[in-house]
């Protein structure tokens, strides 16, 4: 399978739109601070101002500027989904490519935890255990990874059991190779574009579940959030602030799971031969 | 009757012979076998003390020590009890008289008979070594290759001499007179002791009882003369005989690899050996019994390298492969031929560790297998069938022969990347830059294949498992693939599981056929047997629809069974 992931997401219109707005969010995150003028924490007397030439999109309830906290929201949005992307793909790795390898009983063993993985609704769980222990982001974090690498961890392991029979991984074995010099060497760097989607995807859903969880309030309420902004908006809602305080943000949030969307669509056409253009034709 | 001790010849400093110990009952032939300059003639002309080195040690005939006897003792022996036949004829006849003169003559000059008794019986043995009556007066230039050979015999035994040495004595002759002499001489014996000094493994086998392999001045192997040339078990006696052009091997003919280098220390063969250990280079082997035999040897001889007992793999309730037996010698090559789905794949996967056996248990030199670590796969490498599948595509040609370096962690990275340009170049593939970095895709199947080679190889391994390596290429590279491993082979001494289905393929490459269908090994015999005498009607049917050209109508055995 000779793909070049990168290429194909490039040259394809969704791709290229994906990553134009990825990277257009990611810039704004990372230019916070110059851009943002206030800090997202600060607060002040001068509660539900209107936009103006102070604030852009006016002050909240609070007196924050609505837009430093759209920046700086970004960041935690970015921050949460590639962390957890990472993690939760370390995990699917390790699971998925041990019990590719190592089989029998241990694998047996692995794959009815992610068969009981799967089947229990991951948000709920994810609700509940966040409502009871309030998490900090770092907990946060590591709680979605846990519980977001089964899926991966399947297809990882899938695609490992075959290529584990190609005949470089047996001719490696023949000069005395482990286990783990056959995962490094031979079999991660020809599952990477299948590692790839599974990356975007896991971040997708990271980014969506923290801003989901910090709408519900479960989140830590020091954070500056998509979700959070929401949360709090919508107790205004009778006011005409919605206009600038609550659609900025969800339009934000749509924004940035609508770019990674078209990327893992992009990603999922080049592999699988069948959603692939030429194959169409 | 003729009792050699602890002979050693020597001209100035150089040894010629050494340690000589070797005896020679009335009515028995010996024969001497070797290259050239091993000192065979040198051996021939020392009995007759015709030799100007200098000889010590024993050389007891009938009782009396040669060695000890003045030159007119010595006189009266030669040509009367002990008579030898030169290698090369021009020198020995005399120009200037006729042919029966010369086989009278020393009938007359040791007094044994008159000159008319003399010419009879010299006549009479002319004619028996076929000389034409007319011919008898004839000079000695005007004579064929041949008729002077028959010369040389009639003269050697003019005096019923009790010892004769036959030093090449049919070598330069074609075949029909060879075979019409080795006919006659072997007709002529009776008590007679004869010592036949000979490269030539066709005479030595048809006139000998016993054979001496004669190496470096020394004996290294001695035994029954049919035994020997059979079953060889010093390396070197195989050696020779896989190179030597006859009608009972099908394997294509192997040099060895070297030359005949002195004064060596240790064994003298060591450093053409292929099973060479610490010992052989500073030891000198001596002629020890073993099995039959006398063989100098530390090793005892060709050592089996691989040893499959009893080795059983199924999958569920499929016997992929069933209570197999096999034996692969040091420098041996075994084909294991049959059918897609006899288990032969599945065979060599068990015997190299990627399934693990159901029963049995695998040797390798003389150790038991029991984890197939890192130290195994030293030893053993294995050659798959389809070489786009088996190098990553992710490799360029270089990183991929460097892998299983990497993996063993051989020396630095340095001599890592030479040793592996290396042995780019000895699977001659060329070893510039350019080609290096070259990824599978942008090979031809001959060299992607020959790439894999060369990993496998650059472990340096004693045994190379090839698994159908040719089964991906057409004809003509094929052949050269071939050649290349038969070349490793000799260069290396790389013992060999070559694994086809074309029974043509195999009988060109190995020593050995083992014939495998349904998981079981039906029949297991050197190659020239299954080829030219299949017991098993299975073999037969193989051997019926090998490839052939169809020149003439082959009264194939195979061919009335199907």
């Amino acid at each position: 399978m000779h793909i070049d992931l990168k290429k194909e997401i490039r040259e394809s219109s969704p791709g290229k739109a994906g990553m134009a707005i990825l990277l257009l969010v990611i810039v704004l995150a990372i230019l916070a601070p110059v851009i943002g003028r206030y800090d997202p924490i600060q607060q002040s007397t001068t509660t539900l101002l209107p936009p103006s030439q102070c604030h852009w999109l006016g002050t909240n309830h609070v007196g924050q500027d609505i837009w430093s906290q759209l920046l700086y929201g970004a960041r935690t949005s970015l921050f949460v989904g590639f962390s957890v992307g990472i993690l939760g793909l370390l995990f699917s790795i390790l699971f998925g490519i041990s019990s590719a390898l190592i089989g029998g009983l241990y694998d047996r063993v692995m794959m009815r935890i992610v068969d009981a993985l799967i089947a229990i609704p991951m948000v709920i769980v994810v609700i509940l255990v966040a409502a009871y222990i309030k998490p900090s982001l770092f907990i946060l974090i590591f709680l979605l990874s846990v519980l977001s690498w089964q899926g991966g961890a399947r297809v990882i392991r899938a695609q490992a059991l075959s290529l584990k029979e190609r005949g470089h991984v047996n001719a490696s074995r023949t000069f005395g190779a482990s286990q783990f010099y056959i995962a490094w060497h031979h079999i991660i760097p020809d599952l990477a574009p299948i590692l790839l989607v599974e990356f975007i995807y896991g971040v997708r859903r990271a980014v969506f579940m923290e801003a989901g969880l910090a709408f519900l309030g479960i989140g830590d309420p020091m954070v500056v959030s998509w979700g959070t902004m929401m949360h709090d908006a919508l107790r205004f809602s009778y006011l005409d602030v919605w206009r600038w305080w609550l659609v900025p943000a969800g339009v934000a949030l749509s924004l940035t799971i609508i770019g990674l969307a078209f990327i893992s669509h992009a990603a999922e056409s080049a592999l699988d031969p069948r959603l692939r253009d030429e194959a169409v034709a | 009757m003729l009792e050699i001790r602890n002979l050693r010849v020597s001209y100035g400093h150089d040894t010629i012979l050494d340690g000589i110990d070797l005896e020679l009952s009335s009515g028995e032939t010996l024969a001497i076998i070797g290259e050239s300059g091993t000192g065979k003639t040198t051996l021939g002309m020392s009995i007759m003390r015709l030799t100007e080195g200098k000889i010590r040690g024993n050389i007891n005939f009938d009782g009396k020590d040669l060695l000890t006897l003045s030159e007119e003792e010595m006189r009266r022996i030669r040509w009367n009890r002990m008579a030898m036949v030169f290698q090369n004829v021009n020198n020995v006849l005399n120009p200037v008289h006729s042919v029966l003169e010369q086989v009278a003559e020393p009938m007359i000059e040791h007094g044994l008979k008159s000159k008319s008794e003399a010419h009879e019986r010299a006549s009479e043995l002319l004619e028996r070594f076929g000389l034409s009556q007319d011919r008898f007066s004839a000079y000695p230039h005007q004579l064929s290759g041949g008729e002077q050979q028959r010369v040389l015999l009639a003269m050697a035994l003019a005096n019923d001499p009790e010892l004769l040495i036959l030093d090449e004595p049919l070598s330069s002759l074609d075949v029909a007179t060879k075979s019409e002499l080795v006919n006659l001489l072997r007709m002529s014996n009776g008590r007679r002791a004869r010592l036949v000094v000979t490269h030539d493994l066709d005479t030595a086998s048809k006139l000998a009882d016993r054979l001496a392999v004669l190496y470096g001045g020394r004996i290294v192997e001695i035994g029954n003369a049919q035994d020997v040339l059979q079953y060889p078990r010093h390396p070197y006696t195989r050696a020779l005989i896989r190179a030597y052009p006859n009608m009972t091997m099908v394997k294509d003919l192997q040099g060895i690899k070297g030359r005949m280098t002195r004064p060596v220390n240790g064994c003298p063969f060591h450093p053409r050996c292929t099973q060479v250990i610490d010992i052989c280079r500073s030891k000198l082997p001596q002629l020890a019994w073993s099995h039959g035999r006398e063989i100098a040897c530390h090793r005892g001889g060709i050592i089996t390298l691989l040893s499959v007992e009893n080795v059983s793999k199924s999958f569920g309730r499929i016997n992929a492969v069933d209570s197999v037996t096999l034996r692969i010698k040091a420098g041996e090559t075994l084909a294991l031929v049959g059918q897609s789905g006899s288990g032969k794949t599945t065979l060599a996967k068990t015997i190299i560790g990627l399934y693990l056996p159901s029963g049995g248990t695998v040797y390798f030199d003389g150790v038991k297998v029991v984890t197939h670590g890192k130290d195994f796969y030293r030893k053993v490498q294995m050659i798959f069938q389809n070489p786009g599948e088996s190098l990553s595509h992710r490799l360029s040609v270089l990183e991929s022969v460097m892998e299983p370096l990497e993996i063993q962690g051989v020396g630095t990275k340095e001599e890592r990347i030479t040793k592996a340009i290396k042995t780019v170049g000895e699977v001659e593939l060329p070893q510039t830059e350019d080609f290096l970095q070259k990824y599978p895709h942008q090979l031809s199947g001959g060299e992607m294949q020959r790439v894999a080679i060369a990993r496998a190889l650059v472990l340096d391994p004693a045994l190379l498992i090839a698994d159908e390596p040719t089964a991906f290429l057409d004809a003509s590279v094929e052949a050269k693939i071939l050649k290349l491993l038969l070349n490793l082979q000799e260069e290396r001494g790389l013992s060999m599981l070559y694994i086809t289905h074309n029974i043509a393929v195999a009988r060109k490459v190995s020593d050995r056929i083992a014939v495998m269908l349904d998981g079981r090994i039906i029949e297991d015999a050197p190659s020239s047997e299954i080829v030219v005498a299949p017991k098993q009607t299975y073999t037969r049917r193989l051997l019926a629809s090998a490839p052939s050209l169809h020149w003439f109508e082959a009264d194939n055995a195979g061919q009335d069974s199907i």
